[in-house]
């Protein structure tokens, strides 16, 4: 016993004067055994995460539902978000048009309720009526260009007739040359969303993609505002004028909200039907 | 004396069950109207004549006035247009159920059919035709027919559901009145 207390000693005291090192045996099982206590390591930490789980499994459960709702909420706070991004955007571009014409009087957005069943020139009803300041034949328009006119009008609610309707005509012109035409519905174009440019010179040098703006002579629409674009040029029946295939701006289709120009410069004092 | 009172406060409630699915159903065919910018079937044409066949001619008339002036608001038509129309065939197709037709699907088809078939023409000569706009037959063959078409076929859908709820309160109201009182005349 003595003996080995001595040789203890002893290797006590070569572990003191190699000073940090280690003692080659001591290292040679610290490799040898080093797998082993990867594993043991190993074990005791998952029998800790269980018994952890074990003892904190209500105050995880708790953490956990608390972190959902935390999620949940950022997720509704980020549509919200999203969606006030969304009508940001849309306002701005409303607001481009007072910015661009100076002279309109425009109303607040309205929402568009719905559109009017099987109907194939897409007439459809706003949220706005006669105590929104809307009168019977204002202007609609939105942030892409012309839509149509107030056909209906009550209190709250409004019916817009779209310019794919024959039954309006407006002035139209190109934004370049100025050529001028009749932009009105057709019900063979309606079907496709189009409208059609009437009356114009046999000659015309129209060309596709060209855009069409409002004249304002007739004082129903306002002047200089877009309607939309040329799609196709084509001789009429009797060959004596061309119209051309014309591609609304606003995507009458799928229309949210519009503003109605409620007065401008040069609007007709008295609209009736018949104009 | 207080049976009497029981049974009728029973078949009172029954009836406000079976009426309110109906004025939900009428609600969700406008609803349904008025959504989306796509073409799609008249349902509330099938909806009052499928109704009216299991109603008397005064409900029956109700339902059609209802029903139509739904339809002139969600088609953008004159209000009472399609209204007279609907309360003409409701009134038709309550009698025809009560004196003659049986409670068949082919019968309410043949109906529906008729209907649209009259509802159309005068849409197409009254709101289109009568214009004289190029091309207005596009109207006919893009719109009315199609739509025509799809109605009939709703039809089919509107016949089971009306008729579920009809009988449901029906053959409820009945069997509750059996317990009560064998021996009472039902009708």
């Amino acid at each position: 016993m003595l003996c080995l207390l001595a040789l203890l000693t002893g290797v006590m005291v070569y572990a003191v004067f190699i000073g940090g090192y280690t003692i080659s045996a001591v290292g040679l099982f610290k490799t040898i055994t080093a797998p082993l206590q990867n594993l043991s390591n190993a074990i005791s930490e998952r029998v800790e995460y269980g018994l952890d789980l074990y003892r904190n499994a209500e105050n995880y459960y708790q953490e956990n539902r608390e972190l959902r709702q935390e999620i949940n909420k950022i997720h509704t706070q980020l549509a919200d978000y999203e969606e006030t991004k969304a009508e940001l955007e849309r306002l701005e571009a409303f607001i481009g048009i007072k910015e661009k014409h100076s002279d309109y009087s425009m109303t607040a957005p309205f929402d568009v309720i719905g559109y009017v069943a099987n109907d194939i020139y897409l007439s459809f009803m706003i949220d706005g009526g006669s105590e929104d300041g809307i009168s019977l034949y204002d202007t609609v328009v939105s942030d892409l260009g012309l839509v149509g006119v107030i056909t209906e009008l009550s209190e709250h609610v409004s019916t817009v007739t779209t310019i794919l309707s024959p039954e309006l005509s407006v002035a139209a012109c190109t934004s370049s040359s100025r050529e001028k035409g009749v932009l009105t519905g057709s019900v063979a174009l309606a079907s496709e969303g189009l409208c059609k440019l009437e009356y114009l010179e046999k000659d015309t040098d129209l060309k596709k993609e060209k855009i069409i703006l409002t004249t304002g002579e007739n004082g129903l629409f306002p002047g200089g505002y877009v309607i939309g674009y040329v799609k196709d040029v084509a001789m009429d029946d009797k060959g004596l004028t061309a119209y051309a295939s014309i591609e609304p701006a606003s995507d009458l289709k799928n229309l949210s909200m519009v503003v109605v120009i409620t007065d401008f410069n040069g609007k007709a004092e008295h609209i009736d039907a018949e104009s | 004396m207080q049976n009497r009172k029981h049974q009728k406060r029973s078949y009172a409630v029954l009836q406000t069950i079976q009426w309110i699915l109906f004025a939900g159903l009428i609600l969700l065919c406008y609803l349904f109207e008025t959504s989306g910018s796509y073409h799609k079937p008249l349902v509330l044409i099938p909806a009052a004549l499928c109704i009216a066949s299991h109603t008397g001619e005064i409900q029956a008339m109700t339902v059609g006035a209802v029903c139509g002036l739904l339809l002139d608001l969600a088609c953008g038509k004159l209000p009472g247009c399609n209204a007279i129309l609907l309360v003409i065939f409701c009134v038709m197709v309550s009698l025809l159920y009560r004196y003659l037709l049986k409670q068949k699907l082919l019968n309410m088809l043949f109906l529906i059919t008729i209907c649209v078939f009259v509802q159309g023409f005068v849409d197409y000569v009254f709101y289109y035709a009568i214009w004289n706009y190029p091309d207005v037959e596009l109207i006919l063959e893009n719109v009315i027919i199609p739509c025509g078409i799809m109605t009939i076929i709703s039809g089919i859908v509107f016949y089971f559901v009306v008729k579920k709820i009809a009988e449901s309160c029906q053959s409820h109201r009945i069997q509750k009145l059996e317990k009560m009182n064998p021996f009472s005349d039902l009708d």
